[in-house]
């Protein structure tokens, strides 16, 4: 009996030591070390690169991160919730629509992301429509910027949000709307008052699912952002690369890492484990 | 057409809803085929009938949730035809009582009132509370509500509307055996104290008998017989409202219940009696219940009361009832 359970254990244990901790050991051992010449680490060993995290340049990178995040989920949340809410109702095509919304994750993001260049540059689809219709005389600015590198988080993360809304939207009683009808209450006032405070479990789960990602994400801002409003996944790409920094991007990921790990323990204390 | 006892106004009271010739389709079946009600004002009314027979759709019917395709629905003289579940003056206790889970017994009650735009309705929500025994128990949330203090909360909250007309859609039937005959006499009990018209939606024949003063027995889309209780389960006009209400044997055309149906080692002298065969005796605690076969393969129950009164399996007995217990149905 114990040699099976070992059996089983075996596979997942092996995954999560030489995939999660061996890396995390490398990561938090270099994030201790200094800098070498040509990237790589070398002796001796300090906390100065956590120290360096509190330099201003560094902090304004994070919040701005934050922010962009919180935008995008907002945004993500706005629009989720009545999409998902259209498929619940929608019976018959359920299953076709919950397909829909999975069909971008058949084409890689790298491929979605450029689309989104193609859409918002200044010869893109949407200036030049919007010239050919003299609706405009100058393109529009319409990428490289935060807008650009929001609409694109938004794009690519929506998918996150749509799902834990719709499970638990489809949980949902309908003897609950029922209720809500048959004492007066109208169908907005019953979306308000039943449907929204019942369904916030999984709003609250949809915003972690998007809020993660976006606070790591880099290839969106680096494609549709244009370099220019970096995020904290730029800066960390740039400590390995241009810059050279290894021990610094490593205690940058760290941090990162400590802040979505602090945000997860608050809402599992919330709403329990199967908030996630 | 049905046979209808009793049609008319109860004790010469005025018709609160009247259901006029209401018909609606599902793809597969005529689940309500023509219905025609009148439900005097402030009568216990129960639509009887087994699961299937066009009661539940005759239900959401009346509260909104589904439209007929033919007929009219007619409250206190106005038309409901077309008016959403929130314009209607009637409120429900659903079955699985669909309590708010994340509101407090109190708020569960408040919530009509609220949407009405009462800013006031506090002591409407503790006096209803109170009414149905639960006022120390109005900050609890459903989740920490027994079962029948559920239906209880449920209960308040529909009739904190006031409204003209409570439907009740199987609200017993989820609370356990005991608690059921409790709440079943509170309910009555309620009914009687505030006047307001109950229509009570249930396939449980005790319960409807017990708590009516009126019942519409429903079978297959159609009403079988509309009259009080008594009327009902003493003169059933058909087969299947006589088989519905309780036991019955039948003897050809005749029917007896066993409770009325006497069996002994020896019949009085001058009555006519069957004989037969015992086959099995089933001691019930307060009574007996004596299954024998006639010679042409008919077996009857006979119910004795007296618990003492015991019978070997194969002994050979007679069977007699009166004449004037026979149910005599149309079909």
């Amino acid at each position: 009996m114990k040699h099976l359970r070992a059996m089983f254990l075996a596979p997942s244990v092996f995954f999560t030591v030489v995939l999660f901790l061996i890396p995390l050991t490398i990561i938090v051992s270099y994030s201790l070390r200094t800098r070498g010449v040509y990237g790589g680490v070398v002796d001796p060993w300090t906390i100065e690169n956590y120290a360096r995290l509190f330099d201003p340049l560094y902090g304004m990178i994070m919040v701005r991160s934050v922010l962009m995040s919180l935008a995008a989920t907002a945004l993500c949340l706005l629009a989720g919730f009545p999409t998902a809410l259209f498929i619940v109702r929608n019976e018959k095509h359920k299953s076709l629509l919950l397909n829909l919304i999975m069909l971008p994750f058949w084409t890689s993001f790298l491929v979605r992301t450029y689309a989104w260049m193609f859409l918002l540059r200044d010869t893109g689809l949407i200036n030049s429509a919007l010239m050919a219709m003299g609706i405009i005389k100058e393109p529009l600015p319409l990428l490289y910027n935060e807008t650009a590198v929001i609409v694109g988080l938004v794009y690519g993360y929506l998918p996150f949000a749509v799902l834990p809304i719709f499970s638990n939207l489809e949980r949902l009683d309908k003897a609950l709307l029922e209720a809500a009808a048959d004492l007066g209450a109208k169908p907005w006032e019953a979306m308000f008052h039943v449907v929204l405070p019942l369904c916030a479990p999984g709003l609250r789960a949809a915003g972690v699912l998007v809020f993660i990602p976006c606070l790591g994400a880099y290839l969106t801002p680096d494609l549709l952002g244009g370099g220019k409003s970096i995020m904290i996944g730029n800066l960390i790409q740039n400590q390995f690369t241009t810059a050279r920094d290894w021990p610094f991007g490593s205690a940058i990921s760290l941090a990162l890492m400590a802040g979505v790990m602090a945000l997860l323990i608050v809402l599992i204390r919330r709403d329990g484990e199967e908030a996630l | 057409m049905a046979i209808i006892f009793g049609e008319g106004n109860l004790l010469g009271m005025a018709t609160a809803l009247e259901l006029k010739a209401l018909v609606k389709q599902f793809p597969t079946a005529r689940v309500v085929d023509g219905i025609s009600l009148n439900i005097p004002k402030g009568c216990f009314y129960s639509l009887l009938g087994p699961s299937g027979c066009g009661k539940t759709t005759i239900f959401r019917m009346i509260a909104g949730f589904s439209e007929p395709d033919e007929g009219e629905i007619i409250l206190n003289g106005r038309r409901l035809n077309g008016l959403r579940p929130y314009e209607r003056p009637v409120t429900t206790v659903f079955q699985s009582y669909a309590l708010f889970p994340h509101l407090t017994a109190y708020e569960n009650v408040a919530f009509g009132l609220r949407r009405r735009g009462e800013t006031n309705f506090d002591k409407k929500v503790r006096d209803s509370l109170a009414m149905v025994g639960l006022a120390e128990k109005a900050e609890r949330f459903p989740a920490n509500l027994s079962g029948g203090e559920k239906q209880r909360t449920a209960l308040a909250r529909a009739l904190v509307l006031e409204p003209e007309l409570l439907l009740l859609d199987e609200p017993l039937s989820a609370l356990d055996p005991a608690l059921r005959k409790r709440v079943r006499l509170e309910l009555k009990q309620i009914q009687q104290r505030i006047g307001i018209t109950f229509v009570f939606i249930t396939h449980d024949q005790e319960e409807a008998l017990s708590l009516s003063d009126r019942i519409a027995v429903m079978n297959k889309g159609k009403i079988e017989q509309i009259g009080t209780p008594r009327e009902i389960y003493l003169q059933p006009a058909t087969r299947f409202v006589a088989g519905f209400l309780g036991a019955v044997n039948w003897i050809g055309p005749v029917g007896v219940r066993p409770e009325w149906t006497r069996i002994g080692r020896t019949a009085p002298g001058d009555v006519e009696s069957v004989a037969a065969t015992v086959e099995t005796a089933v001691f019930l605690g307060d009574s007996v219940h004596v299954h024998a076969k006639t010679a042409d393969g008919a077996v009857i129950t006979a119910q004795v009361h007296d618990s003492a009164v015991d019978y070997e399996n194969g002994e050979q007995v007679r069977l007699w009832w009166d004449k004037s217990d026979e149910l005599r149905v149309s079909q």
